[in-house]
């Protein structure tokens, strides 16, 4: 008897009307395939379990217990929300909490706008192409502690940046040295190298997108600007979603540029969530308010994160 | 599951997963389950341990020529060494050691945190192996290795302060040198006057550097000469003091040489000692390990004077140094002992010996052996250094304060330095800090 081919869906399942033997190869088909998916994602998914989920539950446990005694040689002892009720008394804690939300509120649509911005002009036809996209590339494969060292260097108030600017009559800077200055310093040290980061990842989305809806935008008369906001934008959402997500994340844990440059000042002004959890379990030996203050980090997180999914996200069909 | 939906999931899950893994420094400290009873053997052991230092591996200063003539003399012992910057030391020590391993084995420290360190349970009591064997170490380093009677640290290096200048801006400028005389010791008052002169009519770009910008070791004279204390008081030192009188006059002068440009701000402690070899630099204030570098480095000849004093106060100079410590938990105390025994104590001490650039060692005899050296004794400007270095550690040397809560107090207490260098009133810093510090020290009562 002469074979037909098993009429699958896409999810390798046998489609309605299918014949008893093809109904078994096709879940034949599904369950090899369902063994291939296991055994490609295993690794990953048993490394997330233990190396980041398991250490995050350890760290909810750790904020349901307090030290008698310091280091390694105190004593736990059930605190059950303490922990909580001293973060959340703490008039400093509740002002880096402010300050956290308020940087994220800048930095994050601040570098997914350049980094937009630019990856529409680097998909322009233009001379050197390549060599301006490897420029603005080319500081994000720089490790952030270098780059915070040379940035700190440059923005010193008697350093190249100011004695550039005064070329042009303006005058010296303070930069990280005030604490008016401290934060935006950091967005720029920190924008200078994301830009080039999300840079990459808008340009694949740009070049998926498919040419003729622009010629047909262009003989409808649409111009540059109309085009950008009701086509490009609106095909970008999947990877503009990726890359919001994934800044969110980023620069909700920043933490180089503020350990390396400015200590969390001047006048902590550049104390965020990050950088003030890595002071109170490592410098103040609080491991247990480290704790809580981390669990506090990533609720806020995820809160952020799940908005952005329904501002950006697809509806599900 | 609908893929927006899992998409949700999994990106929460992520950012979750993100900040979580620094967030337990260890949970369920029961039991300390480390052995003191051990000995230093007479034999060597074979044995690899691991030493944690803030020293660079290779380099001028590098650890590589002491641990070559370690592995001479000890052969069956490797050491396997490893930096890490000094600014970050503290929080690699918390996370490595309380993690219970024993890694690293030895470990570099600061010796004003032997007491917070002992009290945490970060090193292993010395006294029944080491205690006999100090007698070759200068006592002021023994006793800042201790921490209630016990020894909890062996003292590598000790250190003094020299106020190092650029003789031919100071010529330009008309101003006096520093004296190097005791009887006619500079006032912090003069110098800021001088060095705004040296700046104004010598043409140098910087009128002094402190060779440590806001920290502690270094800005602590500058209080104590006015008569407003190290710091802290009390019992264990557990009473915060840096918003008196004396500390806000003082720290006002401080920043007062940021605000007139006299020093540069934003400048760090790595850079400070370049910018004055540059020659561009009028005083430069630092340790006498400087001496050596600015003689091997400096293009022009350069002369030392002593640290000044408050106007009406009393001379004092920083002091204190690195000692090596032993993790408690370490499974080769044995070897590492060995290794800790030559470095610190046997001869002149390995470090000292084996080291072309070191710091002023702890050992008696390597002491001698050090102002001996060539940069001490070949220019005008090291034998005053050396003069100056040995009246004072005898005279003026000023430790800093002996606390177990001295990581949270030097923390917060440079975060004031910094602000008051980056020009907030020094009252404001300063009332911020002891605010900061009594509640951290809340745990310690």
């Amino acid at each position: 008897m002469e074979k037909v081919p098993v009429k699958t869906n896409r999810a390798g399942e046998a489609a309605p009307g299918a014949s008893p033997s093809k109904r078994t190869r096709g879940s034949r088909m599904a369950r090899s395939q369902l063994r291939t998916a296991v055994i490609f994602l295993a690794p990953a998914v048993l490394a997330i379990a233990l190396l980041r989920l398991l250490p995050f539950g350890e760290a909810v446990w750790d904020t349901l217990f307090k030290s008698e005694g310091f280091g390694v040689l105190a004593e736990e002892k059930f605190a059950g929300l303490e922990n909580y009720v001293t973060l959340f008394t703490d008039v400093s804690f509740l002002q880096t909490l402010g300050r956290t939300v308020v940087f994220n509120l800048i930095i994050n649509p601040l570098q997914i706008a350049l980094a937009m911005a630019v990856s529409v002009l680097m998909t322009r036809k233009m001379f050197g192409r390549g060599l301006w996209r490897t420029a603005v590339f080319l500081p994000s494969t720089i490790p952030l502690v270098g780059s915070s060292v040379a940035w700190g260097i440059a923005l010193r108030p008697d350093g190249p940046v100011n004695a550039l600017l005064g070329l042009f009559g303006i005058g010296s800077q303070p930069f990280f040295t005030s604490s008016h200055q401290a934060l935006a310093s950091i967005i720029l040290v920190a924008s200078w190298i994301g830009i080039g980061h999300w840079m990459i990842f808008l340009i694949g989305g740009l070049n998926s997108v498919n040419q003729e809806l622009y010629e047909a935008a262009s003989i409808d008369g649409a111009n540059g600007w109309r085009t950008f906001w009701s086509l490009t934008v609106p095909l970008m959402r999947r990877p503009l979603l990726f890359v919001l997500v994934a800044d969110t994340v980023a620069n909700f844990v920043l933490f180089v540029p503020m350990q390396m440059l400015t200590n969390g000042g001047p006048e902590n002004s550049t104390t965020v969530l990050m950088f003030d959890v890595y002071q109170r379990t490592y410098t103040f030996s609080e491991p247990h308010i480290g704790a809580a203050a981390t669990v506090v980090l990533t609720v806020i997180m995820i809160i952020i994160v799940s908005i952005q999914f329904r501002l950006l996200g697809e509806r599900d069909k | 599951m609908k893929r927006a939906t899992f998409l949700r999931g999994a990106a929460a899950m992520a950012a979750a997963a993100t900040v979580s893994s620094c967030s337990s420094e260890g949970s369920g400290n029961k039991s300390s389950g480390k052995s003191d009873n051990w000995e230093i053997p007479q034999k060597d052991p074979t044995a690899t341990i691991t030493v944690v230092g803030q020293r660079a591996k290779s380099g001028t200063s590098g650890m590589d020529p002491v641990l070559k003539a370690f592995h001479k003399a000890h052969p069956t012992i490797t050491v396997k060494y490893q930096q890490i910057p000094f600014k970050n030391l503290n929080s690699v020590l918390a996370s490595r050691i309380t993690d219970k391993t024993g890694n690293p084995d030895v470990f570099w420290t600061d010796q004003p945190r032997v007491a917070a360190y002992a009290t945490k349970g970060y090193l292993a009591d010395l006294t029944d192996q080491f205690g006999d064997l100090t007698s070759a170490l200068v006592p002021t380093t023994v006793d800042a290795c201790k921490f209630q009677g016990k020894l909890w640290s062996l003292p590598l290096g000790n250190s003094s302060q020299v106020l190092y200048y650029n003789p031919a801006l100071l010529e330009k400028a008309g101003v006096k040198p520093p004296s190097a005389d005791p009887a006619k010791r500079i006032t912090w008052q003069q110098l800021a006057k001088d060095a705004k002169r040296v700046q104004d009519k010598g043409g140098a770009k910087y009128g002094m550097l402190f060779g440590q910008p806001n920290r502690y070791y270094q800005l602590e004279p500058l209080p104590a000469s006015d008569g407003g204390g190290i710091g802290a008081k009390g019992k264990h030192n557990l009473t915060v003091d840096v918003n008196n009188p004396q500390w806000v006059e003082t720290m006002n002068f401080y920043g007062s040489l940021f605000d007139k440009k006299i020093s540069p701000k934003s400048i760090t402690p790595e850079q400070t000692g370049p910018t004055f070899i540059a020659g561009h630099t009028g005083y430069f204030w630092h340790t006498q390990n400087w001496v050596t570098w600015i003689t091997e480095q400096a293009k022009f000849e350069w002369g030392g004077g002593l640290t000044p004093v408050w106007e009406g106060g009393t001379p004092y100079t920083p002091t204190g140094s690195w000692g090596i410590g032993l993790n408690p938990y370490s499974k080769n105390k044995e070897a590492a002992a060995i290794f800790m025994k030559w470095l610190a104590i046997d001869g002149v001490g390995g470090f000292g010996k084996s080291m072309e650039w070191s710091i002023m060692p702890a050992n008696k005899k390597g002491v001698e052996k050090y102002l001996a050296s060539e940069p001490y004794t070949g220019s005008a400007g090291g034998k005053a250094a050396a003069k100056i270095i040995d009246y004072e550690s005898k005279n003026t040397a000023q430790a800093r304060v002996a606390t177990v809560g001295y990581v949270e107090f030097e923390t917060l207490i440079e975060e004031a330095f910094s602000d008051i260098s980056n020009g907030t009133d020094a009252k404001k810093a300063l009332d911020t800090a002891q605010q900061k510090i009594t509640s951290a020290w809340k745990k310690y009562q």
